[in-house]
Protein backbone atom coordinates (compact mmCIF):
# COMPACT_ATOMS: atom_id res chain seq x y z
CA UNK A 1 0.00 0.00 0.00
CA UNK A 2 1.10 3.53 -0.61
CA UNK A 3 1.22 6.26 2.03
CA UNK A 4 -0.57 9.42 1.01
CA UNK A 5 2.58 11.33 1.70
CA UNK A 6 4.52 9.34 -0.88
CA UNK A 7 1.97 9.69 -3.64
CA UNK A 8 3.79 12.53 -5.43
CA UNK A 9 6.93 10.37 -5.68
CA UNK A 10 4.86 7.58 -7.18
CA UNK A 11 3.45 9.96 -9.78
CA UNK A 12 6.94 11.14 -10.69
CA UNK A 13 8.12 7.53 -10.99
CA UNK A 14 5.08 6.67 -13.14
CA UNK A 15 5.83 9.61 -15.49
CA UNK A 16 9.22 8.05 -16.19
CA UNK A 17 8.11 4.47 -16.49
CA UNK A 18 4.96 4.88 -18.57
CA UNK A 19 6.70 4.51 -21.96
CA UNK A 20 9.33 2.08 -20.79
CA UNK A 21 7.01 -0.86 -20.10
CA UNK A 22 6.69 -3.19 -23.12
CA UNK A 23 3.09 -3.37 -24.36
CA UNK A 24 2.25 -0.06 -22.69
CA UNK A 25 0.59 0.83 -19.40
CA UNK A 26 -1.86 3.29 -17.84
CA UNK A 27 -1.39 4.73 -14.39
CA UNK A 28 -4.44 6.25 -12.67
CA UNK A 29 -4.84 7.89 -9.26
CA UNK A 30 -8.25 7.69 -7.66
CA UNK A 31 -9.39 9.83 -4.78
CA UNK A 32 -12.58 8.54 -3.24
CA UNK A 33 -14.17 7.20 -6.41
CA UNK A 34 -12.89 9.69 -9.00
CA UNK A 35 -9.80 9.77 -11.20
CA UNK A 36 -7.72 12.75 -10.24
CA UNK A 37 -4.63 11.92 -12.23
CA UNK A 38 -4.09 9.62 -15.25
CA UNK A 39 -0.92 8.90 -17.14
CA UNK A 40 -1.16 6.72 -20.32
CA UNK A 41 1.59 5.29 -22.47
CA UNK A 42 1.78 6.24 -26.14
CA UNK A 43 0.99 2.71 -27.37
CA UNK A 44 -1.80 1.82 -24.96
CA UNK A 45 -4.68 3.78 -23.47
CA UNK A 46 -8.08 2.95 -22.10
CA UNK A 47 -10.73 5.55 -22.90
CA UNK A 48 -12.56 5.19 -19.61
CA UNK A 49 -9.47 5.97 -17.56
CA UNK A 50 -9.75 9.76 -17.64
CA UNK A 51 -9.49 12.44 -15.02
CA UNK A 52 -12.94 13.12 -13.61
CA UNK A 53 -14.46 9.74 -14.39
CA UNK A 54 -16.13 8.06 -11.45
CA UNK A 55 -15.74 4.40 -10.67
CA UNK A 56 -18.57 2.09 -9.75
CA UNK A 57 -18.51 0.40 -6.39
CA UNK A 58 -17.98 -3.04 -7.97
CA UNK A 59 -14.74 -2.11 -9.69
CA UNK A 60 -11.48 -3.64 -8.63
CA UNK A 61 -10.14 -0.28 -7.49
CA UNK A 62 -13.13 0.45 -5.26
CA UNK A 63 -12.89 -3.03 -3.82
CA UNK A 64 -9.20 -2.56 -3.06
CA UNK A 65 -9.98 0.72 -1.26
CA UNK A 66 -12.74 -0.90 0.75
CA UNK A 67 -10.69 -3.88 1.71
CA UNK A 68 -7.41 -1.92 2.09
CA UNK A 69 -5.71 -4.65 0.07
CA UNK A 70 -3.67 -4.71 -3.09
CA UNK A 71 -5.86 -6.40 -5.69
CA UNK A 72 -5.01 -7.74 -9.11
CA UNK A 73 -7.76 -8.59 -11.52
CA UNK A 74 -8.23 -9.49 -15.18
CA UNK A 75 -11.02 -7.57 -16.81
CA UNK A 76 -12.70 -9.14 -19.82
CA UNK A 77 -13.07 -7.35 -23.14
CA UNK A 78 -16.74 -6.69 -22.52
CA UNK A 79 -16.01 -4.07 -19.88
CA UNK A 80 -13.58 -1.68 -21.58
CA UNK A 81 -13.43 -3.01 -25.14
CA UNK A 82 -10.08 -4.66 -24.62
CA UNK A 83 -8.71 -7.19 -22.26
CA UNK A 84 -6.76 -5.66 -19.41
CA UNK A 85 -5.20 -6.50 -16.10
CA UNK A 86 -5.60 -4.07 -13.27
CA UNK A 87 -3.43 -3.79 -10.19
CA UNK A 88 -4.99 -1.54 -7.57
CA UNK A 89 -2.89 -0.35 -4.67
CA UNK A 90 -4.85 1.47 -1.88
CA UNK A 91 -3.53 4.90 -0.71
CA UNK A 92 -3.54 5.24 3.10
CA UNK A 93 -3.53 8.48 5.03
CA UNK A 94 -1.78 8.90 8.37
CA UNK A 95 -4.93 7.75 10.18
CA UNK A 96 -4.63 4.45 8.39
CA UNK A 97 -7.68 5.15 6.29
CA UNK A 98 -7.84 4.20 2.62
CA UNK A 99 -8.60 7.43 0.83
CA UNK A 100 -7.94 6.34 -2.71
CA UNK A 101 -5.87 4.02 -4.85
CA UNK A 102 -3.19 3.92 -7.48
CA UNK A 103 -4.38 1.72 -10.34
CA UNK A 104 -1.96 0.31 -12.89
CA UNK A 105 -3.58 -1.03 -16.04
CA UNK A 106 -1.74 -3.44 -18.36
CA UNK A 107 -3.04 -4.61 -21.70
CA UNK A 108 -3.87 -8.28 -21.43
CA UNK A 109 -2.50 -9.92 -24.53
CA UNK A 110 -2.16 -13.64 -25.34
CA UNK A 111 1.56 -14.51 -25.50
CA UNK A 112 1.15 -15.72 -29.08
CA UNK A 113 -0.55 -12.49 -30.10
CA UNK A 114 2.15 -10.56 -28.35
CA UNK A 115 4.82 -12.46 -30.21
CA UNK A 116 2.95 -12.61 -33.55
CA UNK A 117 4.92 -9.80 -35.14
CA UNK A 118 8.12 -11.58 -34.17
CA UNK A 119 7.48 -15.19 -35.10
CA UNK A 120 4.93 -14.91 -37.92
CA UNK A 121 7.31 -13.50 -40.60
CA UNK A 122 9.74 -16.34 -39.91
CA UNK A 123 7.14 -19.10 -39.63
CA UNK A 124 5.36 -17.95 -42.79
CA UNK A 125 8.51 -18.51 -44.85
CA UNK A 126 9.10 -21.97 -43.44
CA UNK A 127 6.55 -23.73 -45.65
CA UNK A 128 8.02 -24.68 -48.99
CA UNK A 129 5.09 -23.24 -50.93
CA UNK A 130 4.87 -20.26 -48.58
CA UNK A 131 2.00 -19.61 -46.20
CA UNK A 132 -0.33 -16.96 -44.82
CA UNK A 133 -0.71 -16.56 -41.06
CA UNK A 134 -3.44 -14.68 -39.29
CA UNK A 135 -4.84 -14.20 -35.83
CA UNK A 136 -8.33 -13.30 -34.89
CA UNK A 137 -9.88 -12.26 -31.65
CA UNK A 138 -13.44 -13.37 -31.02
CA UNK A 139 -14.96 -11.13 -33.65
CA UNK A 140 -12.34 -9.74 -36.01
CA UNK A 141 -9.15 -10.50 -37.86
CA UNK A 142 -6.44 -9.03 -35.62
CA UNK A 143 -3.16 -9.73 -37.38
CA UNK A 144 -2.09 -11.02 -40.78
CA UNK A 145 1.25 -12.15 -42.14
CA UNK A 146 1.89 -13.01 -45.79
CA UNK A 147 4.95 -14.86 -47.05
CA UNK A 148 7.05 -14.07 -50.05
CA UNK A 149 5.53 -16.89 -52.09
CA UNK A 150 1.95 -16.70 -50.92
CA UNK A 151 -0.52 -14.07 -49.81
CA UNK A 152 -4.27 -13.92 -49.24
CA UNK A 153 -5.29 -10.38 -50.10
CA UNK A 154 -8.95 -11.26 -49.36
CA UNK A 155 -8.19 -11.46 -45.62
CA UNK A 156 -7.20 -8.22 -43.96
CA UNK A 157 -6.98 -6.85 -40.45
CA UNK A 158 -10.32 -5.67 -39.14
CA UNK A 159 -12.46 -8.03 -41.22
CA UNK A 160 -15.39 -9.39 -39.23
CA UNK A 161 -15.50 -13.11 -38.66
CA UNK A 162 -18.53 -14.67 -40.25
CA UNK A 163 -20.11 -17.99 -39.51
CA UNK A 164 -18.50 -19.76 -42.44
CA UNK A 165 -15.00 -18.84 -41.25
CA UNK A 166 -13.06 -21.68 -39.80
CA UNK A 167 -11.96 -19.29 -36.99
CA UNK A 168 -15.61 -18.79 -36.07
CA UNK A 169 -16.12 -22.55 -35.80
CA UNK A 170 -12.93 -23.00 -33.78
CA UNK A 171 -14.07 -20.34 -31.29
CA UNK A 172 -17.34 -22.23 -30.91
CA UNK A 173 -15.90 -25.73 -30.70
CA UNK A 174 -12.72 -24.75 -28.78
CA UNK A 175 -10.87 -27.35 -30.81
CA UNK A 176 -8.23 -27.05 -33.53
CA UNK A 177 -9.60 -27.60 -37.03
CA UNK A 178 -8.11 -28.24 -40.43
CA UNK A 179 -9.95 -27.58 -43.65
CA UNK A 180 -9.03 -28.51 -47.21
CA UNK A 181 -10.15 -25.93 -49.72
CA UNK A 182 -10.64 -26.74 -53.38
CA UNK A 183 -8.75 -24.79 -56.02
CA UNK A 184 -12.06 -23.39 -57.30
CA UNK A 185 -12.39 -21.03 -54.31
CA UNK A 186 -9.05 -19.25 -54.20
CA UNK A 187 -7.44 -20.30 -57.47
CA UNK A 188 -5.31 -22.96 -55.87
CA UNK A 189 -5.86 -25.78 -53.41
CA UNK A 190 -5.31 -24.69 -49.80
CA UNK A 191 -5.15 -26.16 -46.36
CA UNK A 192 -6.31 -23.93 -43.50
CA UNK A 193 -5.39 -24.98 -39.99
CA UNK A 194 -6.86 -23.00 -37.14
CA UNK A 195 -5.99 -23.31 -33.47
CA UNK A 196 -7.92 -21.87 -30.51
CA UNK A 197 -5.81 -19.79 -28.08
CA UNK A 198 -6.91 -19.97 -24.47
CA UNK A 199 -6.58 -17.39 -21.75
CA UNK A 200 -4.06 -18.15 -19.05
CA UNK A 201 -5.36 -20.58 -16.52
CA UNK A 202 -8.90 -20.98 -17.83
CA UNK A 203 -10.82 -22.59 -20.66
CA UNK A 204 -11.87 -19.34 -22.27
CA UNK A 205 -10.99 -19.02 -25.95
CA UNK A 206 -9.64 -15.53 -26.47
CA UNK A 207 -8.20 -15.75 -29.98
CA UNK A 208 -7.41 -18.02 -32.86
CA UNK A 209 -4.29 -18.60 -34.90
CA UNK A 210 -4.73 -19.61 -38.52
CA UNK A 211 -2.17 -20.96 -40.96
CA UNK A 212 -3.09 -21.09 -44.62
CA UNK A 213 -0.80 -23.18 -46.84
CA UNK A 214 -1.09 -23.71 -50.58
CA UNK A 215 -1.20 -27.40 -51.59
CA UNK A 216 -0.12 -27.23 -55.21
CA UNK A 217 2.72 -29.72 -54.81
CA UNK A 218 0.70 -32.21 -52.80
CA UNK A 219 -2.27 -32.00 -55.14
CA UNK A 220 -0.02 -32.34 -58.19
CA UNK A 221 1.69 -35.29 -56.55
CA UNK A 222 -1.63 -36.89 -55.70
CA UNK A 223 -2.85 -36.33 -59.24
CA UNK A 224 0.34 -37.82 -60.62
CA UNK A 225 0.21 -40.85 -58.39
CA UNK A 226 -3.44 -41.31 -59.38
CA UNK A 227 -2.49 -41.08 -63.06
CA UNK A 228 0.33 -43.51 -62.42
CA UNK A 229 -2.08 -45.93 -60.78
CA UNK A 230 -4.49 -45.62 -63.69
CA UNK A 231 -1.75 -46.15 -66.27
CA UNK A 232 -0.48 -49.15 -64.36
CA UNK A 233 -3.97 -50.61 -64.23
CA UNK A 234 -4.12 -50.17 -68.00
CA UNK A 235 -0.73 -51.79 -68.48
CA UNK A 236 -1.69 -54.65 -66.18
CA UNK A 237 -4.82 -55.23 -68.23
CA UNK A 238 -2.82 -55.12 -71.47
CA UNK A 239 -0.36 -57.62 -70.07
CA UNK A 240 -3.15 -59.88 -68.98
CA UNK A 241 -4.44 -59.79 -72.54
CA UNK A 242 -0.93 -60.53 -73.74
CA UNK A 243 -0.68 -63.48 -71.39
CA UNK A 244 -4.08 -64.68 -72.56
CA UNK A 245 -3.02 -64.49 -76.21
CA UNK A 246 0.27 -66.17 -75.36
CA UNK A 247 -1.63 -69.06 -73.87
CA UNK A 248 -3.88 -69.09 -76.94
CA UNK A 249 -0.78 -69.23 -79.14
CA UNK A 250 0.44 -72.03 -76.91
CA UNK A 251 -2.73 -74.09 -77.35
CA UNK A 252 -2.82 -73.31 -81.09
CA UNK A 253 0.73 -74.50 -81.44
CA UNK A 254 -0.17 -77.69 -79.60
CA UNK A 255 -3.09 -78.24 -81.97
CA UNK A 256 -0.77 -77.49 -84.89
CA UNK A 257 1.70 -80.04 -83.58
CA UNK A 258 -0.90 -82.78 -83.39
CA UNK A 259 -2.17 -81.83 -86.89
CA UNK A 260 1.39 -82.11 -88.15
CA UNK A 261 1.72 -85.56 -86.65
CA UNK A 262 -1.48 -86.56 -88.41
CA UNK A 263 -0.11 -85.21 -91.70
CA UNK A 264 3.04 -87.26 -91.18
CA UNK A 265 0.90 -90.36 -90.62
CA UNK A 266 -1.14 -89.63 -93.73
CA UNK A 267 1.93 -89.15 -95.86
CA UNK A 268 3.27 -92.42 -94.51
CA UNK A 269 0.02 -94.06 -95.54
CA UNK A 270 0.34 -92.50 -99.00
CA UNK A 271 3.83 -93.93 -99.10
CA UNK A 272 2.45 -97.37 -98.31
CA UNK A 273 -0.22 -97.00 -100.98
CA UNK A 274 2.46 -96.05 -103.50
CA UNK A 275 4.44 -99.12 -102.54
CA UNK A 276 1.33 -101.12 -103.23
CA UNK A 277 0.97 -99.41 -106.63
CA UNK A 278 4.57 -100.34 -107.37
CA UNK A 279 3.86 -103.96 -106.55
CA UNK A 280 0.84 -103.96 -108.83
CA UNK A 281 2.91 -102.30 -111.56
CA UNK A 282 5.64 -104.92 -111.17
CA UNK A 283 3.08 -107.65 -111.35
CA UNK A 284 1.42 -106.11 -114.39
CA UNK A 285 4.78 -105.70 -116.06
CA UNK A 286 5.57 -109.35 -115.55
CA UNK A 287 2.12 -110.20 -116.85
CA UNK A 288 2.78 -108.06 -119.96
CA UNK A 289 6.19 -109.61 -120.55
CA UNK A 290 4.86 -113.10 -120.14
CA UNK A 291 2.01 -112.27 -122.48
CA UNK A 292 4.54 -110.96 -125.02
CA UNK A 293 6.57 -114.16 -124.71
CA UNK A 294 3.40 -116.20 -125.08
CA UNK A 295 2.39 -114.17 -128.14
CA UNK A 296 5.80 -114.67 -129.76
CA UNK A 297 5.60 -118.39 -129.18
CA UNK A 298 2.20 -118.44 -130.85
CA UNK A 299 3.83 -116.96 -133.94
CA UNK A 300 1.61 -115.08 -136.41
CA UNK A 301 -1.51 -116.09 -134.51
CA UNK A 302 -0.26 -114.27 -131.42
CA UNK A 303 0.56 -111.00 -133.16
CA UNK A 304 -2.57 -109.14 -132.00
CA UNK A 305 -2.10 -110.46 -128.52
CA UNK A 306 1.51 -109.23 -128.66
CA UNK A 307 0.25 -105.67 -129.24
CA UNK A 308 -2.03 -105.97 -126.20
CA UNK A 309 0.87 -107.38 -124.20
CA UNK A 310 3.03 -104.39 -125.20
CA UNK A 311 0.28 -101.98 -124.14
CA UNK A 312 -0.04 -103.73 -120.79
CA UNK A 313 3.71 -103.46 -120.34
CA UNK A 314 3.69 -99.74 -121.22
CA UNK A 315 0.81 -99.19 -118.82
CA UNK A 316 2.73 -100.92 -116.07
CA UNK A 317 5.79 -98.79 -116.83
CA UNK A 318 3.63 -95.66 -116.62
CA UNK A 319 2.05 -96.71 -113.31
CA UNK A 320 5.44 -97.57 -111.95
CA UNK A 321 6.90 -94.22 -113.00
CA UNK A 322 4.26 -92.46 -110.89
CA UNK A 323 5.49 -94.25 -107.81
CA UNK A 324 8.82 -92.41 -107.41
CA UNK A 325 6.95 -89.14 -108.10
CA UNK A 326 4.47 -89.92 -105.37
CA UNK A 327 7.28 -90.97 -103.07
CA UNK A 328 9.22 -87.83 -103.88
CA UNK A 329 6.12 -85.78 -103.07
CA UNK A 330 5.46 -87.63 -99.84
CA UNK A 331 9.11 -87.21 -98.90
CA UNK A 332 8.86 -83.48 -99.63
CA UNK A 333 5.71 -83.33 -97.53
CA UNK A 334 7.48 -85.14 -94.72
CA UNK A 335 10.49 -82.86 -94.93
CA UNK A 336 8.36 -79.70 -94.99
CA UNK A 337 6.17 -80.97 -92.20
CA UNK A 338 9.25 -81.79 -90.14
CA UNK A 339 10.48 -78.23 -90.65
CA UNK A 340 7.05 -76.87 -89.76
CA UNK A 341 6.97 -79.07 -86.71
CA UNK A 342 10.35 -77.79 -85.60
CA UNK A 343 9.22 -74.20 -86.11
CA UNK A 344 6.03 -74.78 -84.20
CA UNK A 345 8.06 -76.34 -81.39
CA UNK A 346 10.21 -73.23 -81.35
CA UNK A 347 7.07 -71.06 -81.25
CA UNK A 348 5.82 -73.24 -78.43
CA UNK A 349 9.02 -72.57 -76.49
CA UNK A 350 8.85 -68.88 -77.34
CA UNK A 351 5.24 -68.62 -76.23
CA UNK A 352 6.16 -70.31 -72.97
CA UNK A 353 8.96 -67.79 -72.56
CA UNK A 354 6.50 -65.03 -73.31
CA UNK A 355 4.09 -66.29 -70.68
CA UNK A 356 6.91 -66.40 -68.12
CA UNK A 357 8.08 -62.91 -69.06
CA UNK A 358 4.59 -61.46 -68.82
CA UNK A 359 4.23 -63.02 -65.38
CA UNK A 360 7.43 -61.27 -64.34
CA UNK A 361 6.19 -57.98 -65.78
CA UNK A 362 2.90 -58.42 -63.94
CA UNK A 363 4.81 -58.92 -60.69
CA UNK A 364 6.91 -55.80 -61.32
CA UNK A 365 3.81 -53.79 -62.14
CA UNK A 366 2.14 -54.94 -58.96
CA UNK A 367 5.18 -53.67 -57.11
CA UNK A 368 5.09 -50.34 -58.91
CA UNK A 369 1.34 -50.11 -58.30
CA UNK A 370 1.79 -50.53 -54.58
CA UNK A 371 4.54 -47.90 -54.72
CA UNK A 372 2.15 -45.54 -56.51
CA UNK A 373 -0.43 -46.20 -53.79
CA UNK A 374 2.17 -45.44 -51.14
CA UNK A 375 3.05 -42.24 -53.01
CA UNK A 376 -0.60 -41.28 -53.11
CA UNK A 377 -0.87 -41.87 -49.36
CA UNK A 378 2.22 -39.72 -48.75
CA UNK A 379 0.77 -36.94 -50.88
CA UNK A 380 -2.38 -37.04 -48.72
CA UNK A 381 -0.31 -36.39 -45.62
CA UNK A 382 1.53 -33.40 -47.13
CA UNK B 1 13.67 -106.63 -143.75
CA UNK B 2 13.91 -109.29 -141.16
CA UNK B 3 13.81 -108.59 -137.49
CA UNK B 4 14.02 -110.43 -134.22
CA UNK B 5 12.22 -110.03 -130.93
CA UNK B 6 14.28 -109.84 -127.81
CA UNK B 7 13.58 -110.23 -124.13
CA UNK B 8 15.75 -107.50 -122.56
CA UNK B 9 17.06 -107.78 -119.01
CA UNK B 10 19.83 -106.31 -116.95
CA UNK B 11 22.85 -107.89 -115.31
CA UNK B 12 24.35 -105.22 -113.13
CA UNK B 13 24.61 -102.06 -115.26
CA UNK B 14 24.52 -103.82 -118.61
CA UNK B 15 21.54 -104.77 -120.71
CA UNK B 16 21.32 -108.17 -122.29
CA UNK B 17 18.93 -109.55 -124.83
CA UNK B 18 17.89 -113.08 -125.68
CA UNK B 19 15.68 -114.20 -128.55
CA UNK B 20 12.11 -114.41 -127.43
CA UNK B 21 11.71 -117.84 -128.87
CA UNK B 22 13.96 -119.22 -126.16
CA UNK B 23 12.02 -117.54 -123.39
CA UNK B 24 9.23 -119.47 -121.80
CA UNK B 25 8.16 -117.21 -118.96
CA UNK B 26 9.18 -114.79 -116.27
CA UNK B 27 8.49 -115.44 -112.61
CA UNK B 28 9.43 -113.99 -109.27
CA UNK B 29 12.36 -115.67 -107.62
CA UNK B 30 10.86 -118.43 -105.49
CA UNK B 31 11.54 -118.20 -101.79
CA UNK B 32 12.80 -121.71 -101.78
CA UNK B 33 15.49 -123.01 -104.13
CA UNK B 34 16.56 -126.54 -103.39
CA UNK B 35 20.34 -126.63 -103.22
CA UNK B 36 22.21 -129.54 -104.70
CA UNK B 37 25.46 -130.86 -103.28
CA UNK B 38 28.83 -130.68 -105.00
CA UNK B 39 27.86 -128.20 -107.67
CA UNK B 40 29.55 -125.06 -109.02
CA UNK B 41 28.48 -122.06 -106.94
CA UNK B 42 26.64 -120.38 -109.86
CA UNK B 43 24.25 -123.33 -109.95
CA UNK B 44 21.91 -122.24 -107.21
CA UNK B 45 19.88 -125.39 -107.12
CA UNK B 46 16.57 -126.56 -108.55
CA UNK B 47 12.96 -125.50 -108.28
CA UNK B 48 9.70 -127.18 -108.98
CA UNK B 49 7.71 -125.26 -111.57
CA UNK B 50 4.31 -126.77 -112.17
CA UNK B 51 5.60 -130.29 -111.83
CA UNK B 52 8.86 -129.78 -113.69
CA UNK B 53 12.25 -129.65 -111.99
CA UNK B 54 14.25 -126.74 -113.33
CA UNK B 55 17.90 -125.96 -112.54
CA UNK B 56 18.62 -122.38 -111.59
CA UNK B 57 21.85 -120.57 -112.46
CA UNK B 58 23.05 -117.16 -111.37
CA UNK B 59 24.12 -115.66 -114.68
CA UNK B 60 26.09 -112.87 -113.08
CA UNK B 61 28.09 -115.33 -111.07
CA UNK B 62 28.55 -117.47 -114.12
CA UNK B 63 29.82 -114.46 -116.10
CA UNK B 64 32.28 -113.58 -113.36
CA UNK B 65 30.57 -110.43 -112.00
CA UNK B 66 31.97 -109.52 -108.63
CA UNK B 67 28.71 -108.41 -107.16
CA UNK B 68 26.00 -110.96 -107.45
CA UNK B 69 23.41 -109.72 -104.98
CA UNK B 70 19.74 -109.60 -105.88
CA UNK B 71 17.38 -106.67 -105.73
CA UNK B 72 13.62 -106.55 -105.39
CA UNK B 73 13.45 -106.21 -109.17
CA UNK B 74 15.44 -109.43 -109.68
CA UNK B 75 13.49 -112.09 -111.58
CA UNK B 76 13.79 -115.60 -112.74
CA UNK B 77 13.74 -115.93 -116.52
CA UNK B 78 12.76 -119.46 -117.58
CA UNK B 79 14.44 -120.38 -120.86
CA UNK B 80 13.42 -123.26 -123.10
CA UNK B 81 16.66 -124.43 -124.67
CA UNK B 82 15.66 -127.13 -127.07
CA UNK B 83 13.40 -128.98 -124.69
CA UNK B 84 15.57 -128.28 -121.71
CA UNK B 85 14.24 -125.78 -119.21
CA UNK B 86 16.74 -123.52 -117.45
CA UNK B 87 16.05 -120.78 -114.95
CA UNK B 88 18.44 -117.80 -115.01
CA UNK B 89 18.56 -115.19 -112.26
CA UNK B 90 18.65 -111.68 -113.77
CA UNK B 91 18.35 -108.10 -112.45
CA UNK B 92 15.07 -106.72 -113.73
CA UNK B 93 13.57 -107.81 -117.00
CA UNK B 94 12.81 -104.50 -118.66
CA UNK B 95 11.02 -105.20 -121.90
CA UNK B 96 10.29 -107.23 -124.98
CA UNK B 97 11.48 -105.35 -128.08
CA UNK B 98 11.64 -105.92 -131.77
CA UNK B 99 14.88 -104.90 -133.47
CA UNK B 100 15.93 -104.87 -137.07
CA UNK B 101 18.84 -107.03 -138.16
CA UNK B 102 20.73 -103.91 -139.27
CA UNK B 103 20.82 -102.72 -135.69
CA UNK B 104 22.86 -105.73 -134.70
CA UNK B 105 26.60 -105.73 -134.91
CA UNK B 106 28.22 -109.15 -134.99
CA UNK B 107 31.36 -109.39 -132.95
CA UNK B 108 34.47 -110.40 -134.83
CA UNK B 109 35.79 -113.89 -134.27
CA UNK B 110 38.95 -112.43 -132.79
CA UNK B 111 37.00 -110.90 -129.99
CA UNK B 112 34.61 -113.77 -129.33
CA UNK B 113 37.49 -116.17 -129.18
CA UNK B 114 39.03 -114.25 -126.28
CA UNK B 115 36.26 -115.23 -123.93
CA UNK B 116 34.14 -118.26 -123.73
CA UNK B 117 30.87 -116.53 -123.05
CA UNK B 118 27.82 -116.69 -125.13
CA UNK B 119 27.69 -113.10 -126.54
CA UNK B 120 26.89 -113.25 -130.24
CA UNK B 121 26.53 -109.56 -131.03
CA UNK B 122 25.55 -106.08 -129.87
CA UNK B 123 22.26 -104.40 -130.65
CA UNK B 124 22.20 -100.60 -130.73
CA UNK B 125 18.89 -98.92 -129.95
CA UNK B 126 19.16 -95.12 -129.67
CA UNK B 127 21.82 -94.67 -127.03
CA UNK B 128 21.48 -98.12 -125.56
CA UNK B 129 23.78 -101.04 -126.23
CA UNK B 130 22.24 -104.45 -125.67
CA UNK B 131 24.45 -107.51 -125.50
CA UNK B 132 22.87 -110.36 -127.43
CA UNK B 133 23.11 -113.77 -125.85
CA UNK B 134 23.28 -116.88 -127.98
CA UNK B 135 20.91 -119.12 -126.10
CA UNK B 136 22.20 -122.38 -127.46
CA UNK B 137 25.78 -121.44 -126.83
CA UNK B 138 24.78 -120.46 -123.35
CA UNK B 139 23.36 -123.92 -122.82
CA UNK B 140 26.55 -125.52 -124.03
CA UNK B 141 28.74 -123.23 -121.95
CA UNK B 142 26.76 -123.67 -118.82
CA UNK B 143 26.58 -127.35 -118.96
CA UNK B 144 29.95 -128.01 -120.48
CA UNK B 145 31.65 -126.78 -117.37
CA UNK B 146 29.31 -128.88 -115.35
CA UNK B 147 30.25 -132.00 -117.12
Amino acid sequence: MIALAGIESCKTLAEFMVNLIPGGVVFGLVEGDTFVWVKSSDSFTVDFFKVGNQLNADTTTMQAIREKKVLTQNIPRTVYGKRISIVSIPVINDKDEAVGALSIIFPKLHPIAAAFEDFAPILAEMFHEGSFLYMSDLTKIAYTQASEKFDMPSISVGDDLIESNIAFQVIKSKKPMTEEIEASRYGMPLTIANFPLFDDGNEEVVATLGIVTPKNTAVTLRQMSLNLENSLTGIAAAIQQLAASASEIHSNERALNSDIKEIINISEEIHEVSTFIKEIADETKMLGLNAAIEAARAGDAGRGFGVVAEEIRKLSAQSKSTVPKIQKLTNTIKQRVDETSERSNRSLDASQGQAAASEQITASIEEITSMAEALSNISKTL
Amino acid sequence: MSSIQLVVFRLGEEEYGIEIGFAQEIIRIPAQITKMPDMPSYLKGVIDLRGKVIPIIDLKERFGFRQAERSEDSRLLILDLENMLLGVLVDDISEVIKIEDEAIEKLSVEITSLGNNAIQGIARIDERLILLLNALKLKIEVFRSCE
